[in-house]
């Protein structure tokens, strides 16, 4: 625990150094960088003996006797401190670069301070030991996480996507204090040993409101509004941090409730397997029909945070109706998933970062052709999407695969979690299905093509320190990729402290494991047969290489390339009620047309939803009482007055 | 026998009085100065302080200091500084505040005979020129249109609760460390409202409040 610490303060360290510096621009970022990487890699190696065997003694620190913070390490907190200290370090690399403003250095001397302390919240929120710490914790990560999206505050845009992030940390926080007030109202204490002594019906009541907290920070479905508004206000590296390491803080909050409840109803399972469904489904159709790739990037967190969630909620009904295995593969995969996507994710945003800071631009339809100007990017962009969509030979597979045949085991249940089992297994193939279909958009219109703006023809490579991040994440995914085993005992190891699970034979999964690694080995072996083979059948041959989509056009255009809409569109059609399209045709009326414009929109429902049900009447009963805010002093003192005397009537 | 705490008493409604009566800035500020003092000698009057330690002299002599002069003064340069028109301008006339004023002597009889607290030694008096002096403050602060007059009658507020605390509680001098701290808030209140005051004025040409309302959202 004294090395986590020491690591803590270390990061900590790192972000308050760049005060000191900022004067010295270069000198400042390249200071906080190496004091946050060597922190985060004494972070990790505190974490690992954790992993292997019980973690060290809870540290209680005390003050003023009112005020009582608790720290533990035990393995599932070990777990989710392994993307914490391994994605940050690498965003905080991929920063030096892309904070390339000297003449903000005051601005981007806050941003590392509020780096720093977003990445000490998180770690203190997976350690948190009591109900108190971790309310605290929380909010200063919620609090933190607010100050770095709005880095770019002039915009207007940034502030209000500030705004909504704001209101929906602090509902959700307020849902979890009030989970934890119902907590203390029943057990009279503030750690967490007691709250499995909660009566049945509160223990519902609990999960329920700890679910519409975390919910709402891990971005499952209605409550994800905040992400797709957030995520493309942030600087790039902040996006990966977020969409990578931060929400799944939430999922931890799950995580670590239901264990503590220790309530082994099947009812829990099935309410966290349906949102994972909707969130995952849901959430990929609408990547599939925004344009803004920061966005859309941000719409896949909601679909992974589902696939998350589908694979919980696969294993809570493998404990609710004794099936080890499932209940085993499910937590797993869903771990493992929550390591992939962290690394996937983060890599996939950087990428988006490299082409948004070397073109100016986030709409896919503007970009184009980037693979042959920033060959780099767009390859790692490349090991990004096909890991996000799930394909072998890459990490998404693994952790994808273990969550289908937690479903499969799933198939041999009676009733109800028969068919939530055969709904999952159907969820998982869409989701993956319609992952592929978006990212071949994704790549298409924005790596391959000629470019179709100004911007994008302009684009060069990256610098090296944002290139070596992506590199190092690309990497990350092959290995895992084709290394999978101890990544999955990872996996297995951050369940040990689960008692609900009980002991986990050593032997699980041995065989399935040997036999993913070969599979995904065997695939990789192809894909690199084939591309060997080509060379060697072309070697002799002369290749002609013409503009992309030239198509024997003595004057191809630029428009004449597919675009991102129109690709996606017949997709998004298919969703139709779930998803609201709006479009504006101008239409043609004459025989020689002038110009005509189509536009379409894709409107999220949820969005949709919560402006007209909730805060439309909300903003109108409030505006009613207008009247009450006036201007006048006097009457404001009167209020108080008012005030005064009614309670000392009253009481 | 002349009753001397009770001179003070009314000595202080008076001046509540007048403070709600008086039309001249300069005027309020003097009352002001005058009701300062007398409001910290009060508890050298009353019959369980016979005796006084010499930190209880040096606390007196620096509440009178204070509330007396220190404050009076400094609300003085701003009438000189700040108002270009002298007048007070009520809300609320000059006659019918004093007619408030008077209601809120009844009431405050009233509500000292609503409590029923055993006071020691003919102190009812003395809870009755508190619960008025306070209500007087709360008054004037709601009544008058300059932000000047809501500093003033938030310091005869003050002096309300000061003698409110007076008469409720056994005499120490460990009591009046807390009453320092009030005060020292209040000064430091004065201080800030001069400063709001000064840019209010360059604000809008003027120290109404009713200007303020043009701030709002």
């Amino acid at each position: 625990m004294d090395t986590l610490f020491w690591a803590l303060a270390v990061i900590m360290a790192g972000g308050i150094l760049p005060f000191v510096l900022y004067r010295q621009f270069r000198m400042m970022k390249a200071a906080a960088v190496i004091v946050t990487i060597a922190g985060s890699l004494l972070g990790l190696l505190a974490v690992l003996p954790a992993l292997q065997d019980t973690g060290p003694p809870a540290v209680t620190w005390s003050w003023q006797h009112f005020l009582t913070l608790s720290f533990s390490l035990d393995a599932l907190s070990a777990f989710f401190l392994v993307p914490i200290f391994l994605i940050c370090p690498i965003a905080a690399l991929y920063s030096f670069h892309y904070m390339d403003h000297p003449d903000d250095a005051w601005r981007i001397a806050v941003n590392y301070f509020f780096f720093a302390v977003l990445i000490v919240s998180m770690a203190l929120v997976v350690c948190a030991d009591s109900l108190i710490t971790f309310a605290l914790v929380w909010e200063v990560m919620s609090l933190s996480s607010f100050f770095l999206v709005v880095h770019d505050f002039q915009k207007k845009e940034t502030r209000s996507a500030g705004y909504l992030y704001f209101i929906f940390a602090q509902t959700g926080a307020m849902c979890i204090f009030a989970a934890f007030g119902l907590i203390y109202s029943s057990t009279g204490s503030l750690s967490f040993a007691l709250i499995d002594q909660l009566p049945a019906q509160t223990k519902l009541a609990v999960f329920l409101l700890a679910l519409l907290g975390f919910g709402s920070k891990a971005g499952i479905f209605p409550l994800h509004i905040w992400l797709p508004h957030a995520h493309p206000a942030a600087p790039s590296h902040i996006s990966a941090i977020m969409s990578g390491v931060m929400i799944k803080m939430g999922i931890y909050g799950i995580f670590r409730i239901y264990t503590l409840l220790g309530d082994t109803s099947l009812l829990f399972g099935q309410i966290i397997l349906a949102a994972g469904m909707i969130s995952g489904v849901l959430g990929v159709v609408y990547a599939l029909g925004k344009h803004d790739i920061k966005r859309l990037l941000a719409y896949h967190s909601v679909e992974n945070i589902g696939i998350i969630l589908i694979g919980a909620g696969l294993g809570m009904i493998g404990i609710a109706t004794g099936r080890p295995a499932m209940a085993v593969f499910g937590f797993a995969g869903s771990l493992l998933h929550v390591l992939n996507h962290s690394i996937f994710k983060s890599l996939l945003f950087m990428g988006a970062g490299a082409v948004l800071q070397k073109t100016g631009i986030r709409h896919v339809d503007e970009l184009g052709g980037l693979i042959k100007r920033m060959p780099t990017t767009g390859r790692t962009f490349l090991v990004g999407s096909i890991s996000i969509s799930g394909l072998p030979p890459f990490n998404g597979f693994i952790s994808e695969f273990l969550i289908y045949f937690a479903a499969f085991h799933g198939l041999t249940l009676p009733g109800m979690p028969f068919l939530l089992a055969a709904l999952a297994i159907i969820s998982l193939a869409v989701i993956g299905g319609l992952a592929a279909a978006c990212f071949t958009k994704v790549v298409g219109i924005v790596f391959l093509g000629e470019p179709r703006s100004e911007g994008a023809a302009r684009a060069s490579e990256a610098q090296a320190s944002m290139l070596v991040p992506m590199w190092l994440l690309a990497l990350l995914c092959l290995f895992i990729g084709i290394f999978p085993e101890p990544f999955v005992r990872l996996a297995f190891s951050g369940l040990r402290d689960m008692t609900l699970l009980g002991p986990i034979e050593p032997g699980t999964g041995q065989e399935l494991l040997a036999n993913l690694a070969f599979a995904a080995r065997l695939f990789l072996g192809m894909v690199i047969a084939v591309t060997l083979l080509r060379k060697v059948l072309y070697a002799k041959k002369k290749i002609a290489s013409g503009p992309t989509w030239g198509c024997g056009f003595t004057q191809p255009n630029v428009r004449m390339q597919y675009t991102g809409t129109s690709y996606a569109m017949s997709v998004v059609e298919f969703f139709q009620p779930f998803v609201k399209i709006r479009a504006a045709y101008s239409g043609i009326r004459k025989i020689f047309p002038g110009r005509t414009t189509y536009e379409t929109h894709v409107d999220d429902i949820a969005e949709i939803g919560m402006t007209r049900y909730l805060v439309q009447p909300l903003a109108r009963t409030l505006d009613r009482l207008r009247w009450i805010q006036h201007g006048h002093i006097q009457l404001y003192i009167g209020y108080i007055v008012l005030t005064i005397i009614v309670l000392l009537l009253v009481f | 026998m002349i009753n001397y705490s009770d001179a003070v008493l009314v000595i202080i409604l008076l001046s509540v009085l007048i403070a709600l009566e008086s039309n001249r800035m300069v005027a309020l500020v003097k009352i002001m100065g005058l009701q300062g003092i007398m409001v910290s000698l009060v508890p050298l009057f009353l019959p369980q302080h016979q005796e006084l330690g010499s930190g209880g002299i040096i606390f007196f002599q620096i509440m009178i200091l204070i509330k007396g002069l220190l404050i009076p003064g400094l609300l003085y340069f701003a009438v000189q500084k700040v108002a270009i028109k002298r007048e007070v301008e009520p809300i609320i006339g000059y006659h019918a505040s004093l007619f408030v004023g008077l209601m809120m002597i009844m009431v405050s009889l009233f509500i000292t005979e609503k409590l029923q607290v055993t006071l020691p030694g003919g102190h009812s008096l003395l809870l009755i020129t508190a619960i008025t002096t306070l209500g007087a403050g709360l008054f004037l602060m709601m009544s008058r249109t300059k932000a000047i007059t809501q500093v003033i009658g938030y310091l005869m507020l003050e002096n309300g609760i000061y003698l409110v605390g007076t008469a409720l509680s056994k005499q120490s001098h460990t009591r009046y460390v807390v009453e320092f701290g009030v005060l020292l808030d209040v000064l430091v209140g004065v201080m800030i409202m001069g400063i709001i005051l000064h840019n209010i004025n360059r604000a809008f040409d003027d120290v109404d409040t009713a200007l303020l309302g043009r701030l709002k959202d």
